[in-house]
């Protein structure tokens, strides 16, 4: 297993120590370890309950580990959340954003909670046409916008907020092929930048494609990890088939 | 940072929605309604003060003018109202009328103001019945059910505006699933709740506070600033009780509806039925007498005094020496005869009026120990005590009104026993009321208790809520 510093150089962004998660009986996340750098894509891929959403939730600190340390930047989530969360930035499977707003107005609001202040009318149009939204549509009110532009609105939103890390909850899922690419080419720009990112996702094509690691879990563990430069589409597949068949 | 962001949008979200723009709108139309009640109730009170005062100066001037005419050889207009004759003068055709400005800030609330009596025609036979009587005929009805005023509004109304405006003011946000992309951003949910209940706050009470406020400057009645604060400071913390309760059922992490239905039986029961049931309780516990009982045991002191006044005024003699200087023993006439018998009635029905005081005062005191149940009974006390229309400042006035009717029956019954006639020169000397205001800081005495408990209940659901807030996570 290779980690996130040793291959791109840089001390880690986000890491786990034998990070752990229970609800009540039910173990859904056991001892994970894991290391994300600077530029670095990194997959969670596994089945629904392998603990991929569990693991975001714990580096956003949207729920308390049982067990172990999340890290951001080398600080602890559970004793640093105001810190850590302005160095995240979040973009949930389903963006919601206040349908009575234009999305201008949502990126705004975000920006300035995220700590950016007022960015202007100019500046965040600009984030909004970067973050792939028609410019004709940023003052248009987020109930008339379809799922991907919404997605695009949570871009901006993390694209304003200049964060070191970005953490992906199954982005691309009910995406069109179309709006499922450019949202891998804004998250390569991203990783141009030097952000880390973590994505929970179950599009493998997509894993191989944007990624530059993958892990595969399940039940709550870390089964392999794999770096997508050295292996094609179809043993990503096969690997990860192998995996859930065990 | 966070407050201004979250002030900003919410204003931004109350553009947006229209149902929410015509609920505030429509309280601001019930808001000004309930001052135009105040208000013209309380014209209506300065009209009928003007007026007995006006009568007052009138009856003056006719006597002066008559007794002028008679002293110059006339004769009085009629035998039966001579004004030489001291039961004329200090009798009813002689009465002074008592009056009590309305309170300071009535045109906010018409508490007991029509309930109370706010003027007594005070003459030698005012007695303790007398006191008790409501010279206005008011629709039971209303009486019943309260004016529509702004203090029903802030009591009743306000509550449901306030849960209306908040009972998701977090569950909405979990709903909508917006709770999530917010708590992944470097703020606190606490602030972010606090922000947007602040918004609300300053939409709700804004508009009740500036309702007020400009009723009060447009009819002049602004003269208070320590009642005004008072009644602000009531308004305030009442509303907050109700933001910091719906805050901390939101905080229970459930769905907008039963936020909804709960606070909504949290209004119910706080402000509807736990005032009834202590009401009833002191009705039940603490009967008043029936006014009618009152009235027959008057009609038979009465008559009974009628055919015993010999006797009565030796008694009376015996009880009050200082008023037998002049009085014929062997001899009296007729006007002593009458008031010994009047004297007897009033002793007689001072025992009824008593017992029906007692009763009242018990009343009082179960209401005032178990208000503290509900932050409605706490803060209508607080805000109709402020207003100058409540029980406290209506029993200083009866008080007063009390030792001017005293004073008048020293002026008058001397001359009655001793048979004297007025004379144009003692005009002058006939007493007349002057109100004395209770002191400005006896309201805030006694409204420091109600308005404490108040305080500490917004504080406790406040802090409750705070704790709850601070276990909300953005995976809830």
């Amino acid at each position: 297993m290779q980690n996130g510093e040793s291959r791109a150089g840089h001390a880690p962004l986000l890491e786990a120590r034998g990070l752990s998660k229970n609800y009540g009986d039910t173990r859904a996340l056991d001892g994970l370890d894991l290391t994300i750098a600077p530029g670095e894509v990194y997959c969670l891929l596994g089945p629904n309950g392998a603990g991929k959403t569990t693991t975001i939730n714990l580096f956003l600190g949207f729920v308390a580990p049982s067990g172990g340390q999340a890290l951001v930047s080398g600080l602890d989530v559970a004793t640093h959340d105001r810190e850590t969360k302005q160095r995240l930035a979040y973009i949930p499977e389903q963006v919601m954003l206040y349908r009575n707003l234009s999305g201008l107005e949502n990126l705004e609001y975000f920006a300035a909670l995220g700590g950016r202040g007022s960015l202007g009318r100019e500046r965040l149009t600009e984030i909004l046409v970067e973050a792939g939204l028609e410019r004709d549509a940023v003052d248009r009110r987020v109930s008339e916008y379809s799922k991907g532009m919404r997605q695009k609105v949570g871009i901006a939103i993390a694209i304003a907020k200049e964060a070191d890390a970005l953490l992906l909850d199954e982005p691309t899922s009910g995406l069109d092929p179309k709006a499922s690419n450019e949202f891998s080419a804004l998250v390569e720009r991203l990783r141009g930048r030097g952000v880390g990112v973590l994505m929970a996702t179950h599009d493998l094509f997509r894993a191989k494609d944007t990624g530059t690691r993958v892990g595969i879990m399940r039940y709550g563990r870390l089964v392999t990890e794999l770096s997508t430069d050295e292996i094609g589409h179809a043993d990503l597949e096969r690997i990860y088939l192998e995996h859930m068949h065990d | 940072m966070t407050a201004r962001t979250v002030l900003r949008k919410e204003w931004r979200l109350l553009r947006a929605d229209r149902a929410l723009r015509i609920a505030l709108g429509l309280f601001g139309v019930l808001l000004v309604y309930a001052l135009a009640n105040g208000v013209v109730w309380t014209r209506f009170q300065e009209r009928n003060i003007e007026s007995a005062q006006t009568q007052n100066v009138e009856r003056a001037a006719g006597f002066a003018e008559e007794l002028a005419h008679i002293e110059a050889g006339g004769e009085p207009a009629s035998q039966f109202a001579d004004p030489r004759s001291p039961f004329v003068m200090g009798g009813s055709s002689g009465s002074h009328t008592a009056t009590l400005e309305p309170g300071p800030l009535s045109v906010l609330a018409v508490g007991q103001s029509d309930l109370l009596p706010y003027y007594y025609d005070v003459n030698i036979y005012t007695n303790e019945s007398t006191l008790q009587q409501n010279g206005e005929v008011e629709n039971p009805v209303n009486l019943m059910a309260g004016r529509f005023d702004l203090t029903f509004v802030v009591v009743y109304l306000l509550p449901l505006l306030v849960l209306a405006l908040s009972f998701n003011v977090l569950s909405a946000e979990r709903e909508r699933g917006t709770l999530a992309l917010t708590l992944s951003q470097p703020v606190r949910v606490r602030s972010i709740v606090a922000a947007k209940l602040a918004f609300r706050a300053m939409l709700a009470v804004g508009l009740v506070l500036a309702v007020a406020v400009v009723g009060l400057l447009a009819t002049g009645g602004a003269g208070s600033p320590g009642r005004m604060l008072l009644w602000c400071g009531a308004v305030v913390a009442y509303a907050l009780f109700w933001f910091a309760l719906a805050a901390w059922v939101n905080t229970l992490r459930r769905t907008s509806a039963w936020n909804a239905t709960v606070l909504v039986g949290a209004w119910l029961v706080l402000v509807v039925v736990l005032p009834a049931a202590i009401n009833i309780a002191a009705d039940l516990l603490h009967p008043l007498p029936s006014r009618v009982e009152m009235i027959t045991v008057q009609r038979e002191a009465s008559n009974e005094a009628v055919n015993s006044r010999s006797e009565l005024l030796a008694r009376y003699l015996e009880d009050h020496p200082e008023m037998a200087e002049g009085v014929v023993a062997d001899d009296p006439g007729f006007g002593a005869l009458s008031w010994a018998a009047t004297d007897a009635v009033n002793q007689q029905v001072e025992v009824v009026t008593a017992e029906h005081d007692a009763r009242r005062a018990e009343q009082i005191r179960l209401v005032r120990r178990y208000r503290y149940l509900s932050p409605a009974l706490l803060a209508q006390d607080v805000i109709i005590d402020a207003a100058g229309t409540g029980d406290a400042r209506y029993a200083h006035f009866r008080d007063q009104v009390r030792v001017f009717a005293e004073e008048w029956r020293e002026f008058f019954v001397p001359a009655i026993l001793a048979d004297e006639q007025m004379t144009a020169s003692v005009l002058p000397q006939v007493p007349t009321y002057r109100a004395v205001e209770e002191d400005p800081g006896d309201a805030a005495r006694r409204t420091a208790a109600p308005l404490t408990v108040l305080g500490g209940l917004v504080l406790l659901v406040g802090m409750g809520a705070g704790v709850g807030l601070g276990r909300v996570r953005g995976a809830d």
